[in-house]
Order: C-alpha cells, then structure tokens, then sequence
C-alpha cells in the first residue's frame, strides 16, 4: 500500500506540473512548454491509471488459509475416515453450481448414487458411512468461473483446457505456466512457479484432498467432464518451482 | 493566446507514446514470466491500444485531408 500511496503522488505532482506547462505553453505560445506539458500530463494520468492497490503480498496466501486446511485435516484424522476424496460432478448435487467432496469411512467403500447425495443435506451420514465437504477449493473455482465469465457445467472439457491458462497466467496471473495432458481417464497438469507452491512445504492434506489450487482444478473438471475425479498424484518438483498433478476420472 | 501545437505535434506525441505503451506492455506479458511487477497489466495494455488508435486516428485525418485537397 505504501508503493501505492508513493505512485499516486508522483502521478498528482506530474498531473499537475504538466497542467501548469500548458496553461503557461498557451498564454505564452511556446511550443516547447505544450510537449512538456502534454507528456507529463499523459504520463500523469497512464501512471494513475495503471497502478493497483489489489496486490497482496504472497506470504499472507498461505498464513490466511492453512489454519482452516489444518483444521480440515486434524477432523478427518479425528473421524478416521480412509476413503479418497471424491469431487462429485454436478449430476450428484441439488445445486448444480455447488462442489463438493465425498469420502467414505472406508477406503475401497462404493461411491454414493447421485440420488442419494442429491437429497443429503448432512455432512456427517451413518448408514452408509460418508462425507460429503464443501473442497478447500471450493471458492476458487467460482472464481475461475466469474473470471471467464461462464459456468463449467455448461462447458465441455476441452473449453477448460483451452481457458485455464488464459485464468490462471493471463487473468489472475497465480502462476507463469501450466500444461495439460490428458488420456481417456487421466489428466495431468504440471503449474509453474506458482504462488501456491508455498502450501507444499506442509504435510499434504489427508485423503487426496489436494492443496486449494489443485482442489479448485479437481472441481473445474469434475463440472467440466460430469465425471467424479479423484486426485491420484499432487507434488511438487524437487526445486518446489512446479506443481505436477494428476486427476483421475472415475466411471 | 492559441494552442501552440498542431495535429502532427500531437500525432507524434501519441506515436512515441504509443510504440513506449505496446513494447512495455508486450514486455511486461505474463506469458515472459514478469508476473511481480504490480501494475494492472490490463490498463496498460488497454492504455496502450487507445494511444495507438489516437494516433491512426490523426493519420486518417490527414490522409483525408490530402484526399480532399486533391
């Protein structure tokens, strides 16, 4: 904020400097003083203009939101429930626009029908034993959604692999690179020099719930495709510059 | 008491504006991996494409204007 305040200062003092060069440059009619002043009047405005004061630093992405991850954790460590995090596709909400994540108490348990997930409104259920959580992700995604300014559940796979990118370099600039490789129930996504590669220097989240990012994508896709999707693989490389993440579509 | 400029002052004043807005904004593309400069990259590039049209805009002014005069 102090870069912001020091920005708008410097562009007041050229506005104003540049508006009294022209005011001068026409009562005395010099040539000189009008580019003067045009060009620090321009650049006054272009320096305001372009300036943000949306910038946080990126140590507080990972301070603000890893006790909430770790409480998540500490609950399903508590529960003991062993299944893999499910993320169900829209077909399995009664809100087709909400996400959420499914897992069962024991690790090779069926999946629930849409039908019965549809009317579950609990969090906790005892019979069959599941839980259905809103994703760490959760928020993201609707993020990702507002920025394209679409829904992925009205969109093909394809749609999202061709705009992911633009999202996440070119819009809300989280990352410099991303790559998307994908077979007929695999997809691999490899991120670069992201900001949440911070979240990998803690202990992963149990059950295969993935870091926010990788949370937010898991959704992304399980709308994009109608497909359950489990996250089988979420590291990073050994430099902590690339996330490598692997979906797996479920049948 | 007159504006001491005329239109190709001006127009040369966008054009150099212009070209400087384009190349920092291109070089400033996320896709070459300067994603910590904090500025909205955006604004620039919207900043950038504005002069530009200005400065075509002055261009066509007087390349009609030459058509007329003919």
């Amino acid at each position: 904020m102090k870069t912001a305040s020091f920005t708008k200062r410097i562009s007041t003092a050229l506005i104003a400097t540049g508006s009294a060069a022209l005011a001068f440059s026409v009562i005395y009619t010099s040539q000189i003083l009008a580019f003067i002043g045009l060009g620090l009047l321009f650049w006054g405005i272009i320096t305001r203009y372009i300036t943000t004061e949306e910038y946080v630093k990126r140590v507080l992405l990972k301070s603000t939101s890893q006790s909430a991850l770790q409480i998540l954790n500490e609950t399903l460590t508590e529960l003991n429930y062993n299944g893999k995090a499910v993320y169900l596709p829209p077909r399995y909400q009664a809100n087709l626009e909400a996400s959420r994540i499914c897992i069962t108490k024991n690790e090779n348990a069926t999946l629930p029908t849409p039908e019965q997930t549809q009317k579950e409104t609990k969090t906790i259920t005892s019979n069959p034993e599941w839980l259905l959580l809103t994703p760490p992700g959760n928020e993201l995604v609707q993020l990702f959604e507002k920025t394209l300014n679409t829904s992925f559940t009205k969109i093909e796979f394809n749609y999202l692999k061709q705009n992911l990118p633009k999202v996440l370099v070119e819009e809300l600039e989280i990352a410099e690179d991303i790559k998307i490789e994908n077979t007929d129930n695999l997809i691999s996504i490899n991120i670069e020099n992201t900001a949440y590669a911070d979240f990998y220097k803690e202990p992963p989240l149990r059950n295969n719930i993935g870091s926010p990012l990788s949370s937010a994508i898991a959704c992304a896709i399980a709308k994009a495709t109608g497909k359950p999707v489990t996250i089988r693989k979420d590291q990073t490389t050994p430099d902590q510059k690339t996330i490598q993440t692997e979906y797996e579509l479920q049948q | 008491m007159n504006f001491p400029l005329g239109i190709w002052d001006i127009s040369l004043l966008l054009a150099i504006t212009a070209i400087i807005l384009l190349v920092t904004s291109e070089m400033l593309s996320p896709y070459y991996g300067r994603i910590s400069i904090q500025i909205n990259r955006k604004h620039l590039k919207n900043a950038a494409l504005t002069t530009s049209t200005l400065f075509l805009a002055t261009v066509a002014i007087r390349i009609i204007s030459i058509i007329i005069g003919l």
